[in-house]
């Protein structure tokens, strides 16, 4: 395997948070980045600077500052383009995250496109937020909400699909790039060559994947694409939604208000250009610019280094944890079909448990049901405890990990 | 090895939890869950000359929220329903040494309790079903809604 180019030892001193010590002087094992990631001192600085300098509204007055902030927030939709390699800057609008880019969608699209009697297609292993705005607009129009299955490899099955397909009925297909709870990576060029044979619109639920590896829209040929800015050292509060230009010329507006309007009467409005006519109202200035920080970040570092870091971290987490007797891990064993997403069960111990115990030696991991009922019910679980790498974890994270887990064992007499 | 909330008496009980399983034609029979965590509690109780003649308990939850589940049943049962309206969350707690948790535990709290919110919750459906009259039993909503 390709060794590492990035210096994580380099890395880790730009996370502040990461000198932090919690319960009885341990020092801080952050494993969550699945859940938010850390924040560079990159980004903190630049949040910090735009309200110390110039903060002021955008798109609107004429005086320096608001000029400097209409260009920080702007520049930041270019660096976006870059970054996912978006044919047009016009293409990205600035959302409050992966949840609002999906309901944005189901609103303005699905409930101007969507008939009675369509399909909508989603997997079993999506995230809430791929599942429930599908499950409003359906229930809204008397259409039907349909699953992709995932098979005991934590792979979709796509033969379900291709059942879907030829209904004729199917309007959208929609799928997370990598599972939030397995991290398997959908087998993107199947499921949208599929979809585009027969015209069938998709999304893909990128929240997962731009963190984490190189994502280029152009390749993908998706028609809406949607993450978050928090899950890639981002600010919280802050997310993508890019529709490919032709999509989204045909699509109602989401919030009427300030910005979005290009002329407005008593009785009539007319639209802003696009991407204005989709972000009413003052965006969210400050995070947009420090997201813009966060893609510079890992742009220095490249993603295809982040990429390769995580492989070697997971492979090694693999080996080690699955020595551990009375331990389950879910998903696919294959490092090119998974990211730095590791869920686990441990004997019959609860996740919760599990978490509050090691949380003791300072590791924070995530337990629960990860805001995926769907594929909890799937796995026959009711949660699982979930290991999550990110640029600033090391091998040493996971042997921490993993004694920790031997506390569990002492204490439960396993 | 120790730990201050993993103590051998809640891991036992946890383990060999009583009252586990399913009534047949319930007189109460109530759920709830937390939401962000997953834990989830169903009760079921046979009524009887004003007693609590049978309760039983099914779902899944983690070592706080079943030992304490267990505890909970034990206590309520053969008891009349006023003990178990009037049953303190302070109660279930101190039979497992948990009374630190409402202070120092806002998150794990809620594992511990949800059962007894559960049974105010089952008691007020039923009371009020029985008596016809929601509005005397409002206080039994409330603390259950309060709980934690």
């Amino acid at each position: 395997m390709q060794s590492t180019k990035l210096s994580i030892e380099n890395v880790r001193k730009d996370f502040p948070i990461l000198t932090r010590r919690v319960r009885d002087d341990k020092p801080l094992i952050y494993l969550d980045n699945a859940s938010t990631t850390q924040k560079p001192k990159q980004v903190i600085d630049t949040i910090t600077n735009y309200y110390n300098n110039y903060n002021a509204n955008i798109h609107r007055s004429v005086y320096s500052i608001a000029e400097e902030a209409t260009e920080a927030y702007e520049k930041t939709r270019d660096k976006v383009a870059k970054f996912i390699n978006a044919p047009k800057r016009e293409e990205i609008i600035f959302v409050r995250g992966t949840t609002e880019a999906i309901n944005l969608v189901a609103y303005s699209w699905g409930r101007k496109y969507i008939k009675e009697g369509d399909i909508i297609v989603t997997t079993e292993y999506e995230h809430h937020s791929n599942i429930v705005p599908w499950q409003l607009l359906v229930k809204e129009k008397g259409a039907k909400l349909e699953y992709i299955g995932v098979d005991d490899n934590g792979e979709l099955i796509l033969e379900h699909l291709d059942k879907y397909l030829a209904t004729g009925k199917v309007k959208l297909v929609t799928f997370s790039l990598m599972s939030n709870v397995l991290g398997t990576i959908s087998d993107v060029d199947k499921i949208i060559s599929k979809c585009k044979q027969t015209g069938v619109k998709t999304l893909i639920d990128g929240a997962q994947a731009v963190p984490h590896m190189i994502v280029d829209i152009e390749k993908l040929g998706c028609d809406f694409f949607a993450f978050s800015g928090h899950k890639m050292l981002g600010p919280t509060g802050i997310g993508v939604l890019w529709v490919r230009k032709e999509v989204l010329e045909t699509m109602d507006p989401f919030h009427g208000g300030g910005d979005m309007i290009r002329e407005v009467h008593k009785y009539e409005t007319t639209w802003n250009d696009l991407p204005y006519k989709f972000e009413a109202g003052t965006p969210n200035i400050a995070d947009v610019i420090g997201f813009g920080a966060a893609l510079d970040y890992l742009s220095s570092l490249g993603m295809e280094n982040v990429r390769n870091h995580e492989i070697e971290l997971t492979k090694y987490a693999l080996e080690k944890m699955s020595k551990i007797k009375g331990i389950k891990i879910y998903g696919t064993k294959d490092l090119s079909k998974r990211g730095g997403v590791i869920s686990f069960n441990f004997h019959d111990v609860h996740p919760h448990d599990i978490a509050t115990i090691i949380d003791r030696e300072g590791i924070a991991i995530r337990s629960g049901h990860h805001c995926a009922q769907v594929l909890m019910e799937r796995l026959e679980v009711a949660a699982t405890n979930r290991a999550s790498f990110y640029i600033y974890n090391t091998k040493d994270d996971v042997d921490k990990l993993i004694q920790s887990l031997e506390k569990v064992s002492v204490l439960f007499k396993l | 090895m120790s730990d201050p909330l993993y103590t051998e008496i809640i891991i036992d009980e946890a383990r060999n939890a009583q009252n586990e399983g399913t009534i047949e034609n319930p007189d109460i029979s109530q759920h709830d869950s937390n939401p962000m965590c997953g834990d989830s509690i169903t009760l079921q109780a046979k009524v009887d000359h004003n007693s609590i003649s049978d309760i039983k308990w099914s779902g899944d939850g983690c070592t706080i929220c079943k030992a304490c589940t267990s505890v909970l049943t034990q206590l309520a049962k053969g008891k009349e329903l006023d003990y178990a309206k009037n049953l303190k969350k302070e109660e279930i707690l101190s039979e497992l040494g948990l009374e630190y948790l409402i202070k120092q535990s806002p998150v794990r709290i809620k594992c511990a309790l949800l059962s007894l919110k559960v049974l105010k919750l089952g008691l007020y459906s039923y009371l009020a079903k029985k008596l016809g009259d929601s509005n005397s039993f409002d206080s039994l909503k409330e603390e259950a809604a309060n709980l934690y």
